[in-house]
């Protein structure tokens, strides 16, 4: 006789995720630091750094800052949270659950780009007090859509790594070492093709990359970026998430399915 | 019968080897390879090329560069010396053994210079590495002839900067989590210290309040020592580093002991 597996939804495992992710934000918001407090102080940095530059460059450090905002959730949120999962010994119900645990991580990315929006809402208004002004932005409208997305990339390289977490105790050591040369390699508060011309195709690798180069091009007169310009940028951007994606999906069924055989989850 | 002159009191040097030793292992989660490693070699070599380009898109030319190269070089050491050693309280809390330390007769000094031990000297690799990245990739000009002064700069920022790290680990006891101060301290340096631009291109009150953090002044000696200044004027700064150690370190035994009163008597340290 076939044992009768408990029904699920989801769609609710993803809300319940969610609203788990914001109760433990609330109740100890400490990711308030690396999403919100820190990228404001790069902005404010780099907003000095850019002092004189021209008004554009105003553009640059709320891109940048806001982007660290999400990065900060994304790498720090969704790592550590499985980490801490693995610590508190709830990894291994979470996985033997009849969800995959694919929705669980979705539903806490969800608030990752949810708090990230705030972030870079905050190191906006930030900005906007301490230059006196908004920066000119030619199309407001695609503008923040085109952020938004931006978010959207990040937060599928953020789905990637919460698969690799599950395999890996050095969580901790990817996210610290990871950050500069996340924030490097995605070109996010310079160009990418300031950086050496051999290691663009290692940039060209990340969603964000091609997002930010669109989100440049379509935010900043004279901007040289890629020479492909913005449409291109934009397929990419479309087309390097949608494989992120696919990817994530694939890799965390097998990832749960190898756990499961190993048995090995717990080891840290 | 047993008067309080018969419990055993470790002694002040065996307190001191023992967190020096043993800290690293637990609480601070040192003695990783993989940590060691990324601490020392590669956040300096990110954090420097990170702001080097930020400082090149912003039109800043070579000594621009080479300005923040320095900067940043010495203020990675905020990673070792007060992020790491700040969560050292976190740690005592989340493993239960905070509590066992606080009824400890061990001399309270002893312990926390102890568990400052290894983190300086990490700190001293990190900045020792990181302004070898700045000499052979950024261009810094580091004359031998000041190398001696650059030392003693270096050394007197690393101890100020774990006394600052046990300071806050000390505030950190009474807070539910550490980790907050420790990211605030750790990025705060880059804006109020004179990490990428000089301290006096900022408002008046935020110069202030870089006046208070260890790193500024530790930074400021490290330029004056690279930048071939006279003794005395090195030494003025060193003395600005020296008091700003013996404050962090005075008040992080002093709130420690305040706070561990307060635990003892009313039995609430470990919440968190």
């Amino acid at each position: 006789m076939e044992t009768a597996v408990g029904h699920y939804s989801r769609t609710r495992v993803t809300y319940s995720a969610l609203r788990l992710s914001v109760l433990q934000f609330l109740a100890d918001p400490q990711w308030l630091v690396p999403s919100m407090i820190a990228p404001v102080i790069f902005a404010l940095v780099s907003f000095q750094l850019f002092r004189g530059a021209g008004p554009y460059f105003l553009t640059y450090a709320i891109l940048g800052a806001g982007m660290m905002s999400m990065w900060g959730q994304t790498l720090y949120g969704s790592g550590w949270a499985t980490g801490q999962d693995r610590e508190f010994g709830t990894l291994e119900p979470t996985i033997q659950a009849p969800t995959p645990y694919l929705y669980v991580v979705l539903g806490r990315v969800l608030w990752n780009v949810i708090s990230g929006l705030v972030g870079g809402g905050i190191v906006y208004a930030v900005i906007l007090v301490v230059a006196g002004g908004p920066p000119p932005v030619i199309n407001p409208v695609a503008f923040a859509f085109l952020f938004v997305f931006v978010m959207v990339t990040l937060a599928s390289v953020g789905v990637i790594f919460s698969a690799f977490y599950v395999y890996t105790r050095y969580a901790g050591f990817i996210q610290n070492i990871g950050e500069f040369a996340f924030y490097i390699g995605t070109g996010c508060m310079f160009p990418v093709v300031l950086l050496p011309f051999y290691t663009n195709p290692i940039s060209l690798v990340f969603p964000p990359t091609w997002g930010l180069d669109a989100l440049r091009y379509l935010s900043i007169p004279g901007y040289h970026g890629f020479a492909w310009g913005f449409w291109w940028d934009l397929a990419g951007a479309v087309g390097t998430t949608a494989v992120y994606l696919a990817t994530a999906g694939f890799v965390f069924h097998r990832v749960e399915r190898h756990v499961l055989e190993v048995g090995n989850l717990s080891y840290y | 019968m047993t008067t309080a002159s018969m419990v055993y009191r470790p002694s002040f040097w065996r307190t001191m080897w023992t967190n020096a030793v043993m800290a690293p292992r637990t609480s601070l989660g040192f003695m990783r390879v993989d940590f060691v490693l990324g601490t020392v070699f590669i956040i300096p070599l990110t954090q420097m090329v990170f702001f080097a380009f930020v400082v090149q898109l912003g039109g800043g030319g070579a000594s621009a560069i080479a300005f923040t190269a320095v900067g940043n070089a010495v203020a990675t050491i905020t990673y070792s010396s007060v992020f790491s050693v700040c969560q050292t309280t976190d740690s005592e809390k989340q493993q239960g053994t905070m509590e066992h330390l606080l009824v400890t007769p061990a001399n309270r000094f002893a312990l926390y210079f102890g568990r400052g031990f290894i983190p300086i000297l990490i700190s001293l690799a990190t900045v020792a590495v990181g302004l070898v990245y700045a000499a052979v990739l950024f261009g810094v000009s580091i004359p031998l002839s000041t190398i001696p002064t650059l030392i003693v700069s270096v050394v007197l920022t690393a101890f100020a900067m774990v006394g600052f790290g046990l300071l806050l680990g000390g505030v950190a006891l009474y807070l539910r989590t550490s980790i907050i101060l420790g990211n605030i301290f750790l990025f705060v340096g880059l804006l109020l210290s004179g990490v990428n631009f000089p301290l006096s291109s900022l408002p008046v009150p935020l110069q202030w309040a870089g006046d208070v953090l260890p790193l500024t002044w530790g930074l400021e000696a490290i330029r004056a020592a690279i930048s071939g200044d006279s003794l005395t004027s090195v030494a003025l700064l060193w003395s600005a580093v020296a008091l700003a150690a013996v404050v962090s370190f005075g008040a992080a035994v002093g709130l420690w002991k305040v706070f561990e009163r307060r635990a003892l008597s009313t039995g609430s340290i470990a919440r968190f």
